[in-house]
């Protein structure tokens, strides 16, 4: 494990809806069979330091592989992190018991990305909603059970006569809408939305993301929104993190993010977004990386994205541990000299 | 099935959320869904040698079951003046050396060979499956050391340890439905826990864990409904292999006794006089054997129906 950096972004864990305070989250792959070296470590996420305001929807973008899913089974506690803290109102989800996590869970729910493997294919939506209402309501049953169950579905835009039918008899973006209603079934504050409109059509994406918008700001829930595609959290989210290997390159509004980003990262995610309009797309410049991410079995010292860098750089880069700073009001971004002042130069896309 | 537009299905987004109070949806507005174990079943239906399979086996079963009612004779009654005779119009599967009809012996000694395979299979699909489903999913050393054990258990050679149990609870038809199916139960485990080690990494197990719901309630609602397609598929198999055994160890004297009779030891009286009296070989093998065939096309016909990927079409 790197050094511990003492994180600039303030956390207050008393007073902060959701809080992450230098989460960890690394896999140990095991030793050798006759040597007992130890074959490594993925560093998956790897010091991440965030706070979510109540009602907001935090977008958390990143390429594959840099460890947003980790990090929403990390918040999830379905991985529990390998060192960190996770605080959801005040209480420390990351020091409780396996018991009493499950206890705690009704008060945070996840959307996944898979509709067509995220739904018990042998159960109705009756069933599935059912069971999940009954993890708030124990003693509810029978005829009041069946019309929440009515109610759900009809928040979620589905016909509720349809509920004794099974997730193989509807579309994709009908069942990631039953999917939406089970993680709304147990009532919970935050939402975390993994990916959950990649795996739909485009037609079907704005549906749900509408739906999702709407839910967020009529229930007051908040929401981690996680996606690979900028333009999508750029429509949902209030504030969006970026995320490389395993840490936040840059935090800010939404606005911020988009339209001044700092990050040489965030420029090029920016620049990959094509445009709809055929002579704007003619003129966009892109910011084209290097390679490939390097593997988070092996990160590279110091500011983890000099191996892609496309503006020079020196020795310093690959040797000095930049921190997430506030270099604009609100507006975090790592204090890696190169990266960011790169960005500063270069007029805002 | 799916193809409802969207649109026909959903509401405006733009629109609040719709207050509707009083929820209450008449019973016959609802859509009824058809499940996957409804679908599997018309598929089966057109596959017309399963379907075969599955009506000849229930004809055996009936003729087993009903069949020694119906007969004017029992089964352990002597006619040592009698002694074998070919089918006739009196005894339609001809007698026995020691004069008994073969008919009503045939009939019974089904019921025997059947009701061991049914209780043995039905012990080991319950040891098996819930073993085998907590292991998968409790996985790490629980797993390592649950699934050591059943390779301890199959290493035991079985007639050994069939002999052992025998010895040491003496002899009983029950003791041997209990032996076969300890040892049955070893594969049914092996599979289960296969496909619930598949089944965890889907998201809808790890929705079940997000949801908080205790283990016992994630295995017997989410894990084991989704793995017991093949659970029924192997269990259609093992019904013959139990039989199998059954005359095996009835062979070697440990199974069942006489005076009573399975197929197989009818079918090991049979083979001594073969030469002889052919027709004691011939009925209870011709039985015996219509049995394996027909559950073994129902094993692959309910394959298919379950499992419409594997199925060549």
């Amino acid at each position: 494990m790197s050094e511990h950096v003492e994180p600039a972004v303030p956390v207050d864990p008393k007073n902060d809806f959701l809080v992450l305070d230098d989460v960890h989250t690394h896999f140990d792959m095991g030793k050798t069979l006759l040597t007992r070296e130890s074959k490594g470590v993925v560093k998956a996420v790897d010091g991440v330091t965030l706070t979510v305001k109540e009602g907001e929807i935090l977008g958390l973008v990143g390429e594959s592989g840099c460890g947003k899913s980790t990090l929403s089974r990390t918040v999830m506690q379905l991985i529990r992190p390998t060192s960190g803290r996770i605080f959801l109102e005040g209480k420390e989800l990351s020091a409780l018991s396996d018991t009493e996590i499950r206890k705690e869970r009704i008060n945070f729910q996840m959307i996944f990305q898979d509709p067509y493997a995220s739904l018990n294919p042998r159960m109705t939506v009756l069933d599935t909603l059912s069971e999940a209402i009954r993890t708030r309501h124990p003693n509810v049953k029978g005829d009041a059970l069946r019309s929440r169950v009515a109610e759900l579905l009809r928040t979620v835009g589905l016909n509720p006569n349809q509920m004794k039918r099974y997730p193989h008899e509807f579309s994709g973006g009908q069942r990631q809408r039953v999917a939406i209603a089970r993680a709304l079934a147990p009532e919970p504050k935050l939402i975390i939305a993994d990916e959950p409109v990649s795996a739909l059509d485009v037609s079907i994406q704005s549906q749900i993301l509408n739906l999702l918008k709407r839910l967020t700001r009529e229930m007051g829930l908040t929401m981690i929104f996680i996606s690979h595609d900028l333009s999508v959290v750029r429509y949902i989210a209030d504030r969006i993190a970026v995320m490389y290997l395993g840490r936040i390159l840059e935090l800010g509004e939404a606005s911020d993010v988009v339209d001044h980003p700092l990050h040489i990262y965030t420029r090029a995610l920016m620049s990959a977004i094509p445009r709809p309009d055929p002579t704007s797309e003619k003129t966009r410049s892109r910011i084209v990386l290097q390679g490939d991410p390097p593997s988070p079995m092996n990160p590279p010292e110091g500011c983890n994205f000099w191996p892609r860098s496309p503006i020079e750089h020196d020795e310093r880069m690959k040797h000095e541990e930049p921190v997430l700073t506030e270099i604009r009001p609100n507006h975090f971004a790592t204090n890696c000299p190169f990266c960011v002042q790169a960005a500063a130069e270069t007029v805002p896309a | 099935m799916t193809d409802h537009s969207e649109t026909a299905v959903l509401g405006n987004e733009a629109a609040p959320l719709p207050k509707h109070s009083a929820s209450e949806i008449a019973e016959e507005e609802l859509v009824e869904g058809s499940s996957l174990w409804k679908d599997a079943w018309s598929r089966l239906k057109k596959n017309k040698l399963a379907v075969a399979s599955l009506v000849i086996f229930l004809l055996i079963c009936v003729f087993c079951v009903v069949g020694p009612f119906l007969v004017p004779y029992n089964s352990q009654e002597q006619d040592l003046f009698l002694g074998a005779t070919g089918p006739s119009a009196e005894h339609w599967f001809g007698t026995d050396t020691l004069g008994r009809d073969l008919l009503v012996r045939t009939m019974e000694g089904g019921r025997i060979s059947l009701m061991v395979g049914l209780v043995a299979t039905v012990v080991s699909l319950l040891i098996g499956v819930i073993y085998g489903a907590t292991a998968g999913y409790l996985g790490g050393k629980v797993d390592a050391t649950m699934m050591r054990f059943v390779d301890l258990l199959y290493a035991l050679p079985f007639t050994i340890f069939v002999i052992l149990l025998m010895v040491a609870f003496g002899r009983s038809m029950w003791l041997m439905f209990v032996a076969i199916g300890c040892v049955e139960w070893l594969s049914m485990a092996r599979i289960v826990r296969s496909g619930v080690l598949g089944l965890k990494k889907q998201e809808f197990v790890e929705a079940a864990v997000s949801l908080g719901y205790s283990h016992k309630r994630i295995i017997l609602r989410h894990l084991i409904p989704n793995v017991l397609g093949p659970v029924i598929v192997i269990a259609t198999l093992t019904v013959p292999a139990v039989m199998l055994l059954e005359a095996f160890l009835s062979f070697l004297g440990l199974g069942v006794q006489p005076p009573n009779a399975s197929w197989g030891v009818l079918i090991n009286e049979g083979q001594q006089n073969m030469e002889i009296f052919p027709w004691l070989l011939m009925f209870p093998a011709f039985f015996f054997a219509l049995t394996l065939f027909c559950l073994n096309f129902l094993g692959d016909g309910l394959r298919d129906a379950l499992d419409p990927k594997s199925a060549k079409d």
